[in-house]
């Protein structure tokens, strides 16, 4: 405890003797992380929003003539017999037309005079939360036509897949510029302590003359990485909650509330916990790499 | 005792800078090494502290083989040692005190004892009242004084001296040839590398004569 003590002032003494080194390597991964973070941001809200979104995904089956009570019945059963299914809804032409004419308000007129057989019966198909995707849609769909008979499917397709192309697009530039800028990080934060490293040779050379062990040599290296990581940690949470709150919030409310549901979310705490381990290893793996090449005497 | 066998050193390919040596050097002892520059003295004496590994040949101190010593035990070995060296080697941004207590700071030890050890080696060298001034605003021979006190510090086995008054006056060579002497008389074994022959002259010791990185000449006074 008291060496621990005793490194940890050692290696804030280095750390204070090569301020602006020190900086630099704090700087860059902060913005490495802070980066990294923002696009976090981004996809967990995206992630959010169309998870919300997706409860709402519904497939609307049309029917070609109005079934009397048993073949709806069985129709029914049918559909609700699909695993992939949680509720099934039927809609009669009347109720359709009802909602139609609510929908047009005070146009609801233009309807007077017109058969509410025009509009088709329909079962509205809600699908179990594991299939809320493009994938599950797709099964329901041609179960519903090959199993089932109904040919005239209507379901929220396209969209699913331009928000789940969207979403990996978003992941996969998140993950490339993230890992770059990560190796940018710990290639600077190596070199950052190497170069202390060799600012304080002297004291080193000295150290190995007097007897003093190679852990004894290293660790206050180590926690000066792991303290560099941690603080470029600490700063790109600063540094990306600053973003959201002056420019993100506003970008993706606007982007993505249009529906007027749910709401933008900042990093959760654990994400937050992630980023600053994700500092100190930073640190830490980077001092290491530095520290192989230590010159012995 | 220090025991060396069949010894030979090379840098690089066909330049020895140390051939086919063989020495014994009993515990306590006194002795120079000289000969003219490039002859090996530095050498031989990292070789004695590990700081190089030997080509060919073994190396025994207190019968122990450090030329077969695994890395991690050098630090062990240097514990047991004082290394004095021309150009001092003291630490700029850190005070007289904390130079001489560095050896003790970095085996460990408590504070309390650091502190006094600290003091009554600096007493030993004169410069008790010193210990807050840096080692830059000394003169040379001062400087040199805290490097021995350095080097004397952990009440080494071996002294290990390579040309430490090369850089100084010869009044101040004599007070530093006097703490040599002293650290001898207590116990320590010194190797001390030199090409000053005024000094082997008036404290005359055993002297070893390298040349070309052959022992050429071992004689006793
Ligand atoms: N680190 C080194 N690399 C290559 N050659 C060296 C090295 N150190 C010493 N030498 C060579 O070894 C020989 C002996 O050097 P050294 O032991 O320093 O002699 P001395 O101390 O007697 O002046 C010299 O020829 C020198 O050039
Ligand atoms: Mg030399």
């Amino acid at each position: 405890m008291e060496r621990l003590i005793y490194f940890i002032r050692r290696a804030l003494r280095n750390m204070r003797q090569c301020l602006f080194l020190c900086s630099v390597a704090i700087g860059t991964t902060a913005v490495a992380l802070t980066i990294i973070a923002f696009f976090a941001i981004v996809v967990l809200n995206v992630q959010q929003l169309t998870a919300d979104w997706s409860r709402q995904v519904e497939i609307v089956a049309y029917l070609d003539t109005v079934p009397d009570a048993r073949t709806l019945q069985g129709l029914h059963g049918k559909i609700l017999a699909l695993p992939e299914v949680e509720s099934v809804d039927y809609t009669t032409p009347e109720q359709a037309f009802s909602q139609f004419r609510k929908r047009l308000g005070n146009d609801a007129d233009l309807l007077s005079g017109v058969d509410p057989d025009i509009l088709p019966a329909s079962f509205e198909i809600a699908l179990k939360p594991l299939f809320r995707n493009q994938a599950g849609v797709d099964t329901v769909v041609t179960r519903l036509q090959k199993e089932v008979g109904l040919n005239d499917i209507k379901f929220g397709r396209e969209w699913l897949e331009k928000f789940e192309s969207f979403v990996a697009l978003l992941k996969l530039g998140g993950a490339v510029i993230g890992g770059f800028l990560l190796f940018a990080a710990l290639f600077i934060v190596s070199n950052t302590i190497r170069l202390t490293q060799y600012a304080r040779r002297d004291e080193l050379e000295v150290m190995s003359l007097v007897g003093a062990t190679s852990m004894f040599i290293k660790t206050p290296f180590l926690i000066e990485g792991a303290i560099q990581g941690a603080l470029g940690g600490i700063a790109a949470i600063v540094g990306s909650f600053v973003l959201f709150r002056l420019f993100l919030y506003e970008s993706l409310s606007s982007l993505l509330l249009a529906s007027g549901s749910g709401a933008i979310a900042f990093l959760p705490l654990s994400f937050q916990g992630l980023l600053l381990s994700a500092g100190v290893f930073l640190g830490l793996f980077g001092s290491l790499m530095s520290l192989r090449k230590l010159v012995r005497v | 005792m220090i025991q060396i066998y069949n010894v030979s050193k090379a840098y690089r390919k066909d330049a020895a800078a140390l051939s086919e040596l063989n020495l014994k050097i009993p515990k306590g002892d006194f002795v120079y090494i000289t000969g003219p520059s490039g002859a090996g003295k530095s050498t031989l004496l990292k070789l004695l502290y590990a700081a190089e590994k030997p080509s060919r040949g073994q190396i025994l101190i207190n019968g122990q083989n450090i030329t077969r010593m695994r890395g991690r035990r050098i630090p062990e070995l240097r514990r047991h040692m004082g290394i004095v060296f021309q150009d001092f080697k003291l630490l700029n941004s850190r005070t007289i005190f904390e130079n001489v207590a560095f050896p003790l700071e970095v085996q460990g030890k408590k504070r309390f004892e650091v502190s006094k050890k600290v003091f009554q080696t600096l007493k030993l060298v004169g410069l008790e009242h010193k210990l807050q001034s840096l080692p830059l605003e000394l003169s040379g021979g001062e400087q040199q004084r805290v490097a021995v006190a350095r080097a004397l510090v952990v009440d080494p086995l071996v002294l290990i001296a390579d040309e430490p008054t090369g850089n100084l006056d010869p009044d101040v060579t004599l007070d530093i040839m006097g703490l040599f002497r002293g650290a001898n008389a207590r116990g320590s074994t010194v190797l001390l590398a030199t090409h000053d022959r005024e000094m082997i002259r008036r404290f005359p010791r055993r002297v070893i004569t390298l040349e070309n990185g052959r022992l050429v000449d071992d004689r006793m006074p």
